[in-house]
């Protein structure tokens, strides 16, 4: 494996070698979109019809089994538990296991130097191969760089016993310096993370001296001739963000056992189960076919399962045992050891004339990956690709960001991906903008966003293929409309008492819809005799409500019942290729891949009812159930059609039908976000009254789950402005340790959120379809401190906004 | 059901084969595990099984069947407030609990009976949305709406001034 230099991108933007579909359209409005992708509201059967999420009666029954039910499948389950690094950097010198071997019950005690446990190096980032994070992990560690840090391993015949045991292993240390700070860290006498040799793929821009995985950057235009300019106001701004837990309430949990075919299958809460099959292989040098890797229900993920986080470890020790092993991490584990937001500070910057043209616009963040890389450079890329595409019409933009390593656990993908923390400093900054030069702030932001038609080169300014898009659908203008009208903009009425004032504040967002030029889903159908199919994607449902999803695709397509699809999903073993359910591309993609299954199944149902019928199939199409005849009304149920294929006199044939999608598109849905609060100026307290969020997703597949996405983003958003996330001591000790630690925003806590969907096209999306689940993750921090900014004057930078901080600035 | 009395009395209902009963938290935080003991909801994680002994437990296996839902399960599933359903089964038993004390209770009431319910996916709007309906359909009448967040009653700055 050579350095990972090639790719500056890191995924972010196209690959060269990427199998578009519609490379040829690209810089292009025009694209070849079927005419059966454009239906008007009426002509639609499933699609964005409330249909019933498909697992939902299983869910509210507690019959859905989600990894960890699966134990009672197998008496002779053994469960793990993990020796976890009591100090933030250092050196294990000796490990004693003879206490834990020695109780009852105990089958297995692995260290970083048993013969099941792989030395190879790897990343547990959920990405492409060759993943854009560095081999930088090892599964247990000699070498500790945060408290949680995996050490050994123990199987054991019930879970007391596992974690008895677990306690019992005896580690002696040689303690190094550590730091936990990204500014210290990256300063030259800082204690130093890595040895650049024990690295392999190392990624652009890597300066290990200086705790250094990444640097990257892009530009457009000549930035600093424009902040040189005399017509020109220049500020500057500087923002921080909190370290964010998922908080998925399923745990991480993987049941690793060997089948009656000897297939090593793994049972697992996971969003890239194909990602994990293949690094699983690279792990324990197990060929990728003999892995099975299948996800169940799965409890939330959120990006914290967009890697493979626990798996190994139930692996080696079902080989180290010859026993089915299950591993449950604890919630403690969870806030500690698992994965989490990068934190980071982002500086903007900007020139813009009296007359509120933005002449320049500039982003940097310093990002703290923790421990280990693992999506460091792509979440630090998404800090500008995401939100500062919003602006298009700037000519001069610059993005740069440096991610730095230090002494707490490793931080991952989560749900945004970057875009929060670049769009909580793009929309305070630009409201700071507007408040300074006495300009109204959505038509500073109305004057520059993109529109349909435009090109886009910010995306793609940091490198690789495709790095202008075309946005074909845009829906910004009524977003904004409608959430004015929602949150009452212009008709905000202060409170009695003197004490209190009311503000709103509002911020855009934009996202993307997968990984452009990076992304792969597989589907199909096979047609039983009774008319119905069985649906088999790759695509992964973590409760995002894909399958349905997926259904209404193929239900649209097929014309028939949705009840009449079966579908089988994510497992590696039986279902087709699929990235994985990570950056909002599961229905863009694997439905699209689902799309073309559907119609490669149909041309073959309408060539078996044009001989049935004896007319010309193209006068053919289905609905309800049957084939009909447009000329002549004639049909045939599409049971008829099965048997007839299947059981026919003459020929027969199974009809099936194959779907693959992989696209250089990749379209941004958008989001206008509004929030009104009311701030006591004697205090600092404040109360959200109202969270409004309008988001243009396309078409939205099911309208009832897009709401829920954007409901539970802006919750998940809302935490991000009012919560400390995870904090440390001075030891590098996670002082949060369960929920009651974390304080995250109760129901009791939380402000009433109003959705609103704004439907827009996308050609490019199946029946016009784009992507939801993040963009609404991205907007709360801004539009709350624009708020607070609006109320009573203070502006808050460092997230979270509390009442300490705003009583301190009004104080000043 | 026998168990062993320092047996966590999740641990010993899923062992039991009552899997609805779900556990998310290091014992007694997340609210995946509630269930109705004499006729009051708990978390069944973290409260030793000793302290139901004698006690008439009600899981989520004791509600609807998935062909005939029991009201709150169809309110939610109507409602879209299930995502990956992980919690679900412990907030319905909190709203079975609070329905049958207080039959319709406001939104505030709502907010306040499911504090301790963690919910990821979806959040609380439309949990609290699928109460508030199946109130209706469990009573037959209206329900009260007040719209706001229950810290309000306590809040500095004296409540509410959007709709």
């Amino acid at each position: 494996m050579t350095d990972n230099d090639t790719r500056p991108d890191g995924g972010t933007a196209s690959r060269a070698d990427a199998d578009a579909e519609v490379d040829d359209i690209e810089g292009s409005l025009d694209v070849d979109e079927p005419a059966n992708n454009r239906l008007d509201p009426e002509e639609r059967k499933s699609v964005s019809r409330p249909t019933e999420k498909h697992d939902d009666r299983k869910l509210v029954t507690g019959e859905a089994k989600y990894t960890a039910d699966y134990d009672e499948q197998f008496p002779d389950l053994a469960h793990a538990s993990v020796v976890r690094s009591d100090i933030p950097h250092g050196r294990v010198v000796d490990i004693d296991t003879s206490r834990a071997e020695s109780i009852d019950g105990v089958l297995a005690v692995l260290t970083p130097w048993s013969e099941e446990v792989p030395d190879t190096k790897y990343t547990s980032a959920g990405q492409s191969y060759p993943e854009p994070s560095p081999w930088d992990m090892n599964v247990l560690n000699d070498k500790v760089r945060y408290v949680g840090d995996p050490i050994a391993a123990v199987a054991a015949e019930d879970a007391e016993t596992a974690e008895a045991a677990a306690e019992a292993v005896e580690i002696e240390y040689e303690e190094h310096e550590h730091v936990l700070d990204a500014e210290a860290a990256f300063d030259e006498d800082a204690p130093q993370l890595f040895d650049p040799d024990d690295v392999e793929n190392k990624i652009v821009g890597h300066d290990y001296e200086r705790n250094r995985m990444s640097h990257i950057g892009g530009t457009l235009g000549n930035v600093d001739a424009a902040y040189d300019r005399d017509d020109v106001h220049v500020h500057e701004s500087e923002w921080e963000t909190i370290r964010q837990s998922h908080a998925q309430v399923e745990l991480h949990t993987t049941l690793a056992y060997t089948d009656e075919d000897d297939r090593k299958v793994v049972i697992t809460s996971t969003q890239v189960p194909n990602h994990t099959r293949r690094q699983l292989s690279h792990l324990f040098d197990i060929p990728i076919r003999d892995i099975r890797v299948k996800k169940p229900r799965v409890g939330g993920g959120f990006g914290g399962k967009q890697a493979m986080v626990v798996e190994p470890i139930p692996m080696a020790l079902m080989l180290a045992t010859g026993r089915p092993v299950i591993y449950e991490a604890t919630r403690e584990e969870e806030f500690q050891a698992m994965r989490s937001r990068h934190p980071m500070a982002v500086c903007a910057k900007s020139a813009v004339t009296e007359d509120g043209d933005i002449e320049a616009l500039e982003l940097y963040a310093l990002s703290n990956t923790g421990a280990y890389g693992s999506h460091g450079m792509t979440v630090a890329g998404n800090v500008g690709s995401k939100p500062m595409p919003l602006y298009s019409k700037v000519e001069n933009v610059r993005f740069e960001a440096d991610v730095v390593h230090t002494n707490t656990p490793q931080t991952g993908a989560m749900r945004g991906y970057g875009a929060p923390q670049g769009t909580l400093a793009l929309e305070g900054h630009l409201d700071e903008v507007a408040r300074d030069l006495g300009l109204d702030p959505i038509e500073l932001r109305q004057d520059h966003y993109m529109e349909e038609g435009d090109l886009d080169e910010i995306a793609g300014m940091m490198g690789g293929e495709g790095a202008e898009r075309v946005i074909r659908s845009c829906g910004l203008d009524e977003c904004v409309e409608r959430g004015m009208a929602a949150i009452g903009w212009n008709e905000i009425e202060q409170p009695d008492a003197e004490h209190l004032h009311r503000g709103v504040g509002m911020a855009l967002s934009a996202q993307g819809t997968g990984v452009a030029g990076d992304e792969l889903g597989g589907a199909q159908i096979m047609m039983n005799e009774d008319g119905s199919f069985h649906l088999m994607v790759g695509g992964v449902d973590i409760g995002t409500g894909a399958d349905t999803a997926f259904v209404q695709i193929a239900a649209e397509v097929l014309g028939c019942a949705e009840q009449d699809i079966v579908v089988k999903t994510s497992d590696t073993d039986n279902t087709p290729f699929d990235y994985g359910a990570y950056a909002s591309s599961t229905t863009y993609i694997s439905g699209r891949a689902v799309k073309k299954a559907a119609e490669d199944a149909k041309e073959k149902i309408l060539e078996w009812a044009s001989r049935m019928l004896d007319e010309p199939a193209a006068n053919l199409d289905t609905a309800g159930g049957e084939v009909y005849s447009e000329e002549t009304g004639a049909s045939v149920t599409l049971e008829e059609v099965g048997y007839e294929s299947v059981y026919g006199d003459e020929t027969r044939e199974h009809i099936l039908g194959q779907g693959t999608h992989s696209t250089d598109e990749s379209p941004p849905p958008f989001a206008a976000q509004f929030a009104d609060v009311t701030v006591d100026e004697r205090t600092g307290e404040f109360d959200v009254n109202k969270l409004v969020v309008a988001v243009d997703c396309g078409v939205a597949i099911n309208p009832g789950m897009a709401e829920g996405q954007i409901e539970g983003a802006n919750h998940m958003s809302y935490e991000m402005a009012t919560n400390e996330g995870i904090t440390f001591d001075e030891d590098g000790r996670a002082e949060v340790s369960d929920y009651d630690d974390y304080e995250f925003p109760t129901a009791a806590e939380s402000p009433p959120i109003e959705s609103i969907l704004v439907e827009t096209h996308e050609p490019t999306g199946p029946f016009g379809a784009k992507s939801v689940a993040e963009v609404p993750t991205n907007t709360v921090p801004p539009a709350l401190s624009n708020a607070v900014r609006d109320a009573v004057g203070v502006r808050i930078t460092e997230m979270p906004i509390t009442a300490a901080k705003i009583r301190e600035k009004l104080s000043e | 059901m026998e168990a062993d009395e320092e047996e966590d009395l999740a641990t010993a209902l899923r062992a039991a084969g009552y899997k609805g009963v779900k556990c998310g938290c290091d014992g007694g935080v997340c609210g995946a595990s509630k269930v109705i003991i004499d006729g009051e909801a708990r978390m069944a994680c973290g409260t030793p099984a000793r302290e139901a002994d004698g006690s008439e437990i009600e899981t989520i296996e004791n509600l609807g069947t998935q062909e005939d839902l029991h009201p709150i399960q169809q309110s939610f599933v109507d409602h879209f407030a299930v995502q990956c359903g992980f919690c679900i089964p412990g907030m319905i038993m909190e709203a079975k609990d609070l329905l049958s004390e207080n039959p319709d209770p406001s939104e505030r009431e709502i907010r306040a009976a499911i504090d301790d319910n963690v919910c990821r996916c979806t959040g609380y709007q439309k949990p609290v949305e699928a109460i508030r309906d199946a109130a209706g359909r469990l009573d037959g009448g209206a329900v009260t709406t007040d719209g706001g967040n229950a810290s309000n009653e306590d809040s500095p700055t004296g409540g509410n001034y959007s709709d």
